[in-house]
């Protein structure tokens, strides 16, 4: 139940960031990397502005992508065809020619194709790509071949990985020796079939799959990005399907390798993103094996990961740290309540997770105060944890489960995480923080926010006024966003402000039109007066940016 | 260009061994082997047939350890086991467990691998779990092996490593 929760609210949180901050942004770089030689092209702006251009978001100039020959799509679509006919006429397991025969046809013509591929590929000149296809080709086929002789001698399906493997590992010379990408991508794929359903067929770890990729399938992928891809992938599936299946060893195995294959190459940024998800699933298997005991080792990886992200400016990683120390955090408290014997209900995890969010905004804002890298990261991450759980603790239901038990211990969690966020800000205004009017409104967010979780922690009976107490936070908060954005004139902080206040309102009239037995009517004319109130704050809200630009 | 050439016939050449090989060690096993008829139990038609190969559960798959002769009363997931059998009849039947194959006098042992064991039960694969069969045959087979009593049987080879391999599917009409 921990892993899930913890999992579900992470995931959460990350989608909802990944699409705010980076998803448009990338968006939009992706789109000024390919217009640009467009306008270079038409004189509008020259090459030297186009790179001043490039060189303020600090990116690349991309080299116009080869236009797929039509050659070349038609004979591996073919291969494609033909290997994957072969394989469904072995599925069929057509019985008039028998069987041995069958095998000795379909090897030899195996072996031919791997021929002709070499000769088309390196003896005829002008059929090299030809050439490539058939040998994708042969490699498709002796997968049939394996298929065949396992469905002749009844190979049960509880081992299937080994007919995988058999199939992956003797194609791997083709994409080695004949530089063959196509066959490289075809035996990374398979190897990571193979990893699950020797780990499914087995229940064992498997460590050889690592093994494989880590001194196999991505060194000789350094030209491959789709192979590497493949590869990173199947790694990361692996360590995550480690949470669930208690190898907290392989999963650690698999975060050191990516993070070792980080640091040999680290223009390839996903490697430390995939290093740190790694992390996060080690800890959480590592806390499925011992959940009695903390796991402080975690802390060495996530200090050389922090470091890491800093020291090489990795935007988007700084994310990830957040949730990784978020999440270690947090199942350290669900291995205290355990050792303690204290229940750690539901609504006490997201009543912590909104005082650690709010954490996170402080150490913002004192990083923006002391013009620290990635101080609107830590906001932006702080208020939507902040946000999302006061808005889950928004409702009664919630905050009627599990009504006793325990909580008090996490008061006085809460009031540690409350005196620590004091002492950082009583600190702030001593240095001169705090003293602008928009600083100000973010400190009364962030005491209401506070004051709200402490609280609902102090008295978890009390769910009227606990609900009460939390939708007052949450109006608190619309409030804060909409007169900050027209104070900082920031028109995304102002919409967030009024998006707030509107999923506020629909929120409750939901909850309330839900008890109603007469639903039909209440929502018509809920929805018509909610409709005329968007219409009005949307109104109101384009008003106030116009005046703002203005 | 040599090279390109030598490395193309080197893995023609692996992949013929390779293929000569995994035929090669079940047919060892078809030459060498013992033949025992082992009798099939129902099971749940939903769980039955999967595309085109039929799943086989044998009476011999489900042990209960305090009726039959075991050296340990619990084996754990994924360990290799040896399973006596004993002909009872036209089929044969287990009559002990043990973790490593003994010369018995000539007894008849066929290797498992441990699924699940709890409160002295003990579910094992042997290996010959499918059946693959010809596109939209597996119905008939599913049909008789439903409802109260299966009537179908298994004709396995097994080896003198205990490796077991089906060599027919008897269906009694």
């Amino acid at each position: 139940m921990a892993v899930i929760l913890n999992l579900v609210f992470w995931i959460i949180i990350l989608y909802i960031i990944g699409k705010l901050f980076f998803g448009r942004r990338r968006k939009v770089y992706r789109w000024l990397q390919r217009e640009l030689p467009l306008w270079e092209e038409k004189n509008i702006i020259s090459p030297d502005q186009g790179n001043a251009i490039l060189n303020i978001y600090k990116l690349k100039r991309v080299r116009p992508k080869a236009r797929m020959d039509m050659v070349k799509v038609l004979t591996l679509v073919g291969a494609v065809f033909v290997g994957l006919g072969v394989i469904f006429f072995v599925g069929s397991n057509w019985q008039r020619i028998p069987a041995h025969l069958r095998t000795a046809m379909l090897l030899a013509v195996t072996v031919s194709t791997l021929y002709l591929g070499y000769v088309f590929s390196y003896e005829k000149e002008g059929f090299t790509q030809l050439g490539k296809s058939l040998l994708l080709l042969a490699s498709l086929f002796w997968g049939g071949t394996v298929a065949l002789i396992g469905q002749i001698y009844n190979i049960p399906t509880s081992d299937n990985w080994y007919i995988v493997l058999l199939w992956a590992f003797p194609i791997v010379p083709i994409a080695l020796f004949f530089n063959n990408n196509y066959v490289h991508i075809l035996a990374s794929f398979l190897f990571v079939i193979w990893n699950f359903l020797y780990t499914v067929s087995n229940s064992t770890p498997n460590y050889y799959y690592p093994l494989i990729v880590f001194f196999l399938m991505l060194p000789t992928a350094h030209s491959l990005l789709i192979s590497r891809r493949i590869n990173i992938a199947g790694l990361l599936a692996a360590s995550i399907y480690c949470c669930f299946n208690k190898y907290e060893w392989l999963s650690l195995f698999i975060s050191v390798g990516l993070l070792a294959y980080y640091l040999l190459r680290k223009e390839e940024r996903v490697y430390l993103y995939t290093a740190t998800l790694s992390f996060i699933s080690w800890a959480i298997a590592y806390f499925t094996v011992r959940e009695l005991s903390p796991n402080f080792y975690f802390l060495i990886p996530v200090g050389i990961i922090s470091y890491l992200t800093y020291k090489d400016a990795v935007r988007e990683n700084a994310v990830l740290c957040l949730i990784t120390l978020l999440v270690w955090l947090n199942l350290t408290f669900y291995s205290y309540s355990r050792i303690f014997g204290y229940a750690f209900p539901v609504r006490n995890f997201i009543v912590l997770q909104a005082l650690l969010g709010a954490g996170v905004y402080v150490a913002g804002i004192i990083s923006q105060a002391r013009k620290y890298a990635f101080f609107e990261i830590y906001k932006v991450f702080g208020y939507l944890v902040a946000f999302v759980s006061i808005y889950l603790l928004s409702f009664r239901s919630l905050l009627e489960i599990e009504m006793s038990g325990g909580s008090r211990v996490y008061f006085y969690v809460a009031l540690y995480i409350i005196a620590f966020i004091a002492l950082a800000v009583i600190n702030e205004i001593r240095k001169g923080g705090f003293r602008i009017k928009a600083d100000q409104w973010e400190f009364f967010a962030l005491a209401a926010a506070l004051l709200g979780s402490a609280v609902i922690l102090l008295n978890p009976q009390a769910a009227l006024i606990n609900t009460i107490v939390a939708n007052s936070v949450l109006v608190i908060f619309a409030l804060t966003n909409i007169f900050l954005g027209v104070e900082i004139k920031k028109p995304p902080v102002f919409s967030a402000g009024i998006i707030i206040f509107a999923l506020f309102i629909i929120t409750r009239y939901i909850d309330v039109g839900w008890k109603l037995k007469e639903k039909s009517l209440f929502f018509i004319i809920g929805g018509l007066v909610i409709l005329s109130l968007g219409t009005f704050l949307e109104k109101q809200r384009r008003r106030i940016i116009e005046r703002m630009k203005v | 260009m040599m090279n390109k050439k030598l490395i193309a016939a080197i893995i023609g050449l692996l992949w013929v061994l390779l293929a000569l090989g995994m035929i090669a060690s079940k047919q060892h096993t078809l030459r060498t082997g013992k033949i025992v008829v082992l009798e099939t139990v129902p099971v749940d038609p939903r769980d039955f047939l999967r595309g085109d190969y039929v799943v086989l559960s044998y009476k011999i798959s489900r042990l209960d350890l305090n009726q039959i002769e075991s050296e340990k009363p619990f084996y754990r997931r994924g360990e290799n086991v040896y399973v006596r059998l004993k002909a009872q009849g036209r089929f044969w039947q287990a009559v002990a467990v043990q973790s490593k194959k003994s010369s018995y006098g000539g007894a008849m042992f066929i290797k498992g691998r441990v699924e699940y064991c709890y409160d002295k039960q003990l579910t094992l694969n042997y290996g010959i779990e499918s059946y693959f069969v010809p596109e939209g045959q597996g119905r008939e087979i599913e049909k008789n092996m439903t409802g109260s009593k299966s009537s179908v049987s298994v004709e396995a080879i097994v080896d003198s490593g205990g490796n077991a391999l089906i060599k027919k599917v008897y269906i009694d009409r």
